[in-house]
């Protein structure tokens, strides 16, 4: 079952220092089914935040469709859940109420938000921190947090815009490792964006490559799960699809 | 050493003796400040029409507190203060929210806010007797205005120093107008209220004591304007303490523990 659908998506943004326009995206159609995960990928500057911030509803589309189980978005919502880039997690809040937010915007009662918190804080193994403020907490944790936080609130489509760009290589492994566990329990549909090509191909069971606002191809990738490191450097498959997708990426 | 001491203490205990330590050190400057008054005075025999001895500033404090007139006059002083301010921080943060919340509005309105911040107080004294008349209501307009500029513009940066990220986090998260404004928008511009507070209560408090001076009977102000009259300076040095005194209480006592329980645990720096 198709839940998201991009039609002809076009993105136009006016310079006000250039006083020109620059256009982001050109034309992008996707089709994401339920319970899919699908990366993205492409060069700096091809377009990917201005995509996701349309899907999220952060900026209007200035030509196509988006469309959410047939119905056309307007403005940011519940149902499509988002992890920044910066974590974006609310200073004044602890990691439990973090996390509790979404619940608590549905009018779930404190004690029954709590409850789901913590489910989800055990998800991610943090229940040990639940009391702390995210200015105590490692950027992996934060990031966990960040994760967590979109999944409690049981959105239709999680969208992530290089959640794991700024942490360490060997938390970012195991962040990827944990993703892919947790999407293997959930199963929630998630848009990925990177610009990392192994982490691409690593997460999804579909890479879409951009270049200059349009799709250039989309690669299925069909690795067995679950998917660890310690398996996937040596794969040969994984290695032909990560040189395939980089040489595209490359050539964009 | 220090360090197993302190292992072995509970918290709390140690926790104690820290602050303990910490007003000691706060205090200790302010008593060789006395002690250094105690001996200058008859050393140098100043005249008590240029400068009171402690004693008798001390013979003062006593015999205001025993008729109740030192009571009553910080007992005005501080309803003023109290009340100018709550109608100032009511008034100035959600007007300040409302305009932090567009970059267009906050742009334009800022340079007035940053004007009117520096006229705060005092240099208001003679048009609001003018418009309110000599008594309480030009009183409370000094010091509302006083706290109003200065929390209103200290709000608005505040809130227009939010990410944006942080905004279409909750609204992503399902926050409607309401919660944005609740959960993001005013616990995110904390820092800054709670600077701007703690500036515009100076103001005030300054304010307050100029124009009970011209515009009252009763008060800190009035107590000090009063004693001159009569070459009291022993009361006129009691009025000083008391003033110097009491904004330190309010300070130590009500701002400084507001910060820590909220900025400094959340680890937010404040942007001011
Ligand atoms: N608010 C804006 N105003 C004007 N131009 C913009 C704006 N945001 C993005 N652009 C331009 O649109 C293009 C696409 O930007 P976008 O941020 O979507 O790229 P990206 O693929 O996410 O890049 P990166 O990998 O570096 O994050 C770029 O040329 C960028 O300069
Ligand atoms: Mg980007």
């Amino acid at each position: 079952m198709k839940t998201l659908e991009l039609r002809n998506l076009a993105k136009t943004y006016f310079d006000p220092y250039a006083g020109s326009h620059v256009t982001a995206v050109h034309d992008v159609s996707l089709d994401v089914q339920q319970g899919d995960f699908v990366s993205v990928v492409g060069p700096s500057g091809c377009g990917k935040t201005t995509i996701l911030n349309m899907v999220a509803g952060f900026i209007p589309h200035s030509g196509g469709e988006i469309l959410l189980n047939g119905k056309a978005i307007s403005g940011p919502g519940p149902e499509r859940g988002v992890v920044f880039q910066s974590f974006a997690l609310f200073p004044w809040k602890t990691v439990l109420d973090n996390v509790g937010f979404g619940p608590k915007m549905r009018g779930v009662p404190k004690a029954e938000r709590d409850r789901i918190a913590h489910e989800y804080l055990e998800l991610a193994g943090l229940s040990h921190a639940a009391n702390r403020y995210p200015n105590e907490l490692s950027g992996g944790m934060q990031q966990r947090v960040g994760v967590v936080r979109a999944l409690a609130n049981n959105p239709e489509v999680l969208l992530m815009d290089e959640p794991f760009a700024s942490v360490d290589a060997q938390t970012r492994m195991t962040l990827q490792e944990e993703l892919t566990r947790i999407w293997q329990e959930r199963r929630p549909t998630v848009i990925f964006i990177t610009h990392d090509v192994a982490e691409a191909v690593f997460l999804a069971n579909r890479v879409v490559v951009l270049s200059k606002g349009r799709v250039l191809d989309e690669v299925e990738v069909a690795l067995p799960r679950p998917r660890v490191w310690d398996d996937l450097i040596e794969d040969e498959t994984f290695k032909r699809l990560s040189a395939h997708v980089l040489h595209m990426v490359r050539s964009a | 050493m220090q360090r197993d001491v302190s292992a072995l203490q509970p918290r709390w205990l140690t926790r104690g003796l820290a602050s303990a330590g910490g007003a000691a050190m706060f205090v200790a400057p302010l008593l060789a400040l006395v002690l250094i008054w105690a001996i200058a005075v008859p050393l140098f025999d100043i005249n008590p029409r240029v400068f009171p001895s402690v004693a008798a500033v001390a013979g003062a404090a006593m015999e205001s507190i025993r008729d109740g007139s030192l009571i009553e006059h910080i007992g005005a002083s501080l309803l003023r203060v109290g009340l100018g301010t709550l109608i100032g921080i009511v008034t100035a943060v959600p007007l300040g929210i409302a305009m932090g919340v567009s970059p267009a509005v906050s742009t334009f309105l800022t340079p007035l806010f940053r004007f009117f911040s520096v006229l705060a107080g005092i240099a208001w004294i003679p048009i609001a007797t003018l418009w309110f008349g000599y008594g309480f209501g030009a009183i409370i307009f000094v010091i509302f205005n006083a706290v109003f500029f200065v929390v209103a513009y200290n709000t608005l940066l505040g809130v227009s120093t939010i990410p944006l990220t942080l905004r279409n986090a909750a609204a992503s998260l399902g926050a409607g107008r309401w919660a944005l404004l609740t959960e993001v928008l005013l616990p995110g511009a904390l820092p800054n209220i709670v600077t701007g507070i703690r500036t515009g209560l100076g103001f005030a408090w300054r304010g307050l004591i100029a124009a009970e001076m011209i515009a009252t009977n009763v008060g800190l102000g009035y107590m000090l304007f009063v004693a001159r009259d009569f070459y009291r300076t022993e009361v006129i040095i009691l009025g000083m303490i008391v003033i110097g005194a009491i904004w330190l209480l309010i300070d130590r006592l009500l701002l400084v523990p507001l910060e820590r329980s909220t900025i400094e645990r959340w680890g937010m720096v404040r942007r001011a």
